[in-house]
């Protein structure tokens, strides 16, 4: 019986992991179909003959690559720039005892409270009066606005999870403030970063709504709209290349959370304090 | 030389004064406990000596000099925490060399005098492990190995021995005492256990409410008890206290009258309401003026706690040999030792209206 139980499970496991991936799955396979194998009725399950050529037109003969440059960059700078702010703000909030603070931390997450969509425009506008609209430093600026609240607070319940006595100790030892954060604080907040970095950067890497509207020139634009406008017309869509698009662009998300993702459990449950 | 002076101190946080006009002189190599109930502000006061928390008012001097805007790192001091504090993600060889390696001591030098403090402290097999992966008595020692490694001037320890287990607690405290014996620096030792404080410090500061109230030696604190407060705060059963009225030599108390020696007492004592204090050994069952009624007998093994209802005021607990024969329901007549009776203002703050002198002068 506890067997006959195991089983049923395991099969519903899997079954929901197939539901789940299977278009992962179609992608990565319809990636490699030659042109003429893609509509074929009834559909061919593994490719008759394995192409990489919808690759290789990518890579050459479309600005694939700059969007995916672009896109690292966008991203790259967002998690660097969130995480920091997010960092040494929570590190404000939970430390230090001042005027405001707790309608500080509620004031950020207000922006959350209204549709995205709202927040465009007057960010569209507030980019164009600053001259930097077209630009990928507006899109760091637009995701830092929605991307910080919540790794802000995020942190900050790291952030509470390290006993001040350990700051403390590090002070009495000799350690300047920043250096006691340094040396003490940050290897405590490992792993809180890594998981805010994460956030931020899937965040930045698979945003699309402000991509579209704050800018339109190839130079800067990152690959959810780039690869959109290149390969899907009102007349046409080229699922090849899409679907190798977006295979490329799910590889170094996935190689992210493969490398971060043994520093995230690990990191839990520091113990440095006995309770 | 490091000696500490707190004078005139007060530290008010945003909505709460936890400490007034604290005044208090440590001498250099001296071994001090801050004893108090929970939230006197005994922490607050070592932090203070720390650097952690700023004074509102007053002068904190170290060794002569007036620390009140010196960075912690900068005086020198090394602190235990209650918590320990020890660094999670540092080995416990670098968490006691930690404080050297922020002072720029060379890396030969810090092994050696980390290999030292382990070796002092037992820790050698235990080096390379993470503090998750020690006992908390090990924890512990870790903690004074880093304090102790900088070999700094003075030490300020808060409650170091609370989380551990009676025995270890006790093994620590002569662990201690030795430690102090051999350093000969300045420690001050906070703790709300007064068995600590009583058998560990040189003096022992008591504090309630925020308030200094006594700051004297064991011996004199226990024996001459500077108000109520500290009175019934120290000695377990602590000590009697009877509500009455002082005139001439008698102190009645419930109708009953006992005589006091008055050329014990302040000579401005004025006749009128007062509070007695006998200590439970200083009862003697049997003999005396006081009727009393034994309500309870607590044998501890090696004495009896005898609880007494007398008229007039709450239980009155006496200590007696444990051979003594007591039974529950037995009516006593009941004595106090004339030598050691105290004697306490009702009103204001309670305090000690005994001549200093008295006890324990005796040759
Ligand atoms: N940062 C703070 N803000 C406001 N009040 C505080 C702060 N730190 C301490 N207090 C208050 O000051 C008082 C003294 O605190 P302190 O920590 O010195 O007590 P303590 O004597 O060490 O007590 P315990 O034995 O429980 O450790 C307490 O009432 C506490 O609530
Ligand atoms: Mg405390």
């Amino acid at each position: 019986m506890p067997l006959l139980r195991k089983a049923a499970l395991s099969l519903f496991v899997w079954i929901v992991v197939l539901l789940v991936s299977f278009p992962l799955i179609w992608m990565v396979i319809t990636s490699v179909k030659p042109q003429t194998e893609l509509f074929r009725i009834p559909p061919t399950w593994l490719p008759e003959t394995v192409t990489f050529e919808h690759y290789w037109t990518l890579l050459s003969e479309t600005p694939f690559l700059l969007y995916f440059r672009n896109s690292v960059i966008l991203s790259t700078a967002t998690t660097i720039f969130v995480v920091a702010l997010a960092t040494l703000g929570a590190y404000s909030l939970v430390r230090f005892r001042y005027r405001g603070r707790e309608t500080l931390a509620m004031l950020v997450l207000f922006t959350y409270l209204l549709p995205s969509v709202v927040l465009i425009i007057p960010l569209y506008l507030m980019m164009v009066s600053l001259g930097l609209s077209n630009t990928l430093i507006s899109l760091v600026l637009a995701y830092t606005t929605f991307a910080l609240p919540y790794a802000l607070w995020l942190m900050r319940s790291f952030m509470e999870g390290v006993p001040p006595d350990l700051e403390a100790a590090a002070m009495v030892d000799g350690a300047s403030r920043m250096g006691a954060f340094r040396d003490i604080i940050f290897p405590q907040l490992l792993p809180g970063i890594i998981s805010t970095a994460l956030f931020t950067f899937i965040l930045a890497w698979n945003e699309y709504l402000y991509a579209l509207v704050l800018v339109n020139s190839d130079s800067s634009r990152p690959l959810t709209t780039g690869v959109m406008s290149m390969l899907i017309s009102a007349f046409n869509i080229e699922w090849s290349l899409l679907m190798a698009a977006s295979v490329m662009m799910s590889v170094p998300l996935i190689i992210i959370f493969a490398f971060l993702q043994s520093y995230l459990t690990s990191g839990f449950g520091g113990g440095a304090v006995k309770g | 030389m490091a000696d500490i002076e707190l004078r005139n101190v007060r530290k008010a946080f945003i909505n709460f004064v936890a400490l007034e006009d604290l005044n208090l002189r440590i001498e250099d190599g001296e071994f001090v406990a801050l004893l108090g109930p929970s939230g006197c502000g005994k922490s607050t006061t070592l932090r203070m000596l720390a650097g952690l928390e700023f004074p509102t008012d007053g002068e904190i001097r170290i060794g002569g000099k007036v620390v009140n805007d010196v960075a912690p790192g900068k005086r020198d001091i090394a602190m235990v925490f209650q918590s320990y504090a020890l660094y999670p993600h540092m080995t416990v060889a670098q968490n006691i060399a930690y404080p050297l390696k922020k002072r720029g001591v060379d890396k030969a030098e810090r092994d050696r005098k980390v290999e030292r403090a382990a070796a002092l402290l037992h820790l050698e097999p235990l080096l390379s492990r993470k503090p998750k992966q020690l006992s908390g008595g090990q924890q512990q020692r870790v903690a004074l190995g880093r304090a102790l490694v900088r070999e700094p001037e003075v030490f300020l320890l808060d409650e170091p021995l609370s989380n551990l287990d009676a025995k270890l607690r006790s093994y620590m405290r002569i662990e201690l005492i030795e430690l102090h014996r051999q350093l000969g620096k300045t420690m001050v030792y906070v703790t709300h256990d007064q068995l600590e404080a009583m058998t560990m410090a040189h003096r022992i500061a008591v504090m309630n409410g925020g308030k200094l109230q006594q700051f004297d030696t064991p011996d004199a604190i226990y024996n001459r008890p500077a108000n109520l407060f500290v009175a019934d705060f120290i000695g377990t059963p602590s000590m009697n206290l009877m509500e009455g009225s002082l005139s001439g030599s008698n102190f009645t108390v419930g109708g009953q009258s006992v005589t006091i020696d008055r050329s014990r007492l302040k000579p401005e004592t004025t006749d009128g309401a007062a509070v007695l204090g006998v200590r439970p050994e200083d009862i003697m069952l049997g003999d005396g003026t006081i009727d009393a009624v034994v309500e309870l007998v607590e044998n501890t093994g090696h004495e009896k706690i005898v609880a007494l209802a007398v008229k007039g005021c709450d239980r009155i607990l006496a200590r007696a040999p444990s051979g003594s024969a007591i039974t529950v329901g037995e009516a006593v007549k009941i004595g106090f030792d004339q030598t050691k009776t105290h004697l306490f203002e009702k009103d204001g703050e309670g305090r000690r209206l005994n001549l200093d002198q008295d006890h324990n002068s005796l040759p």
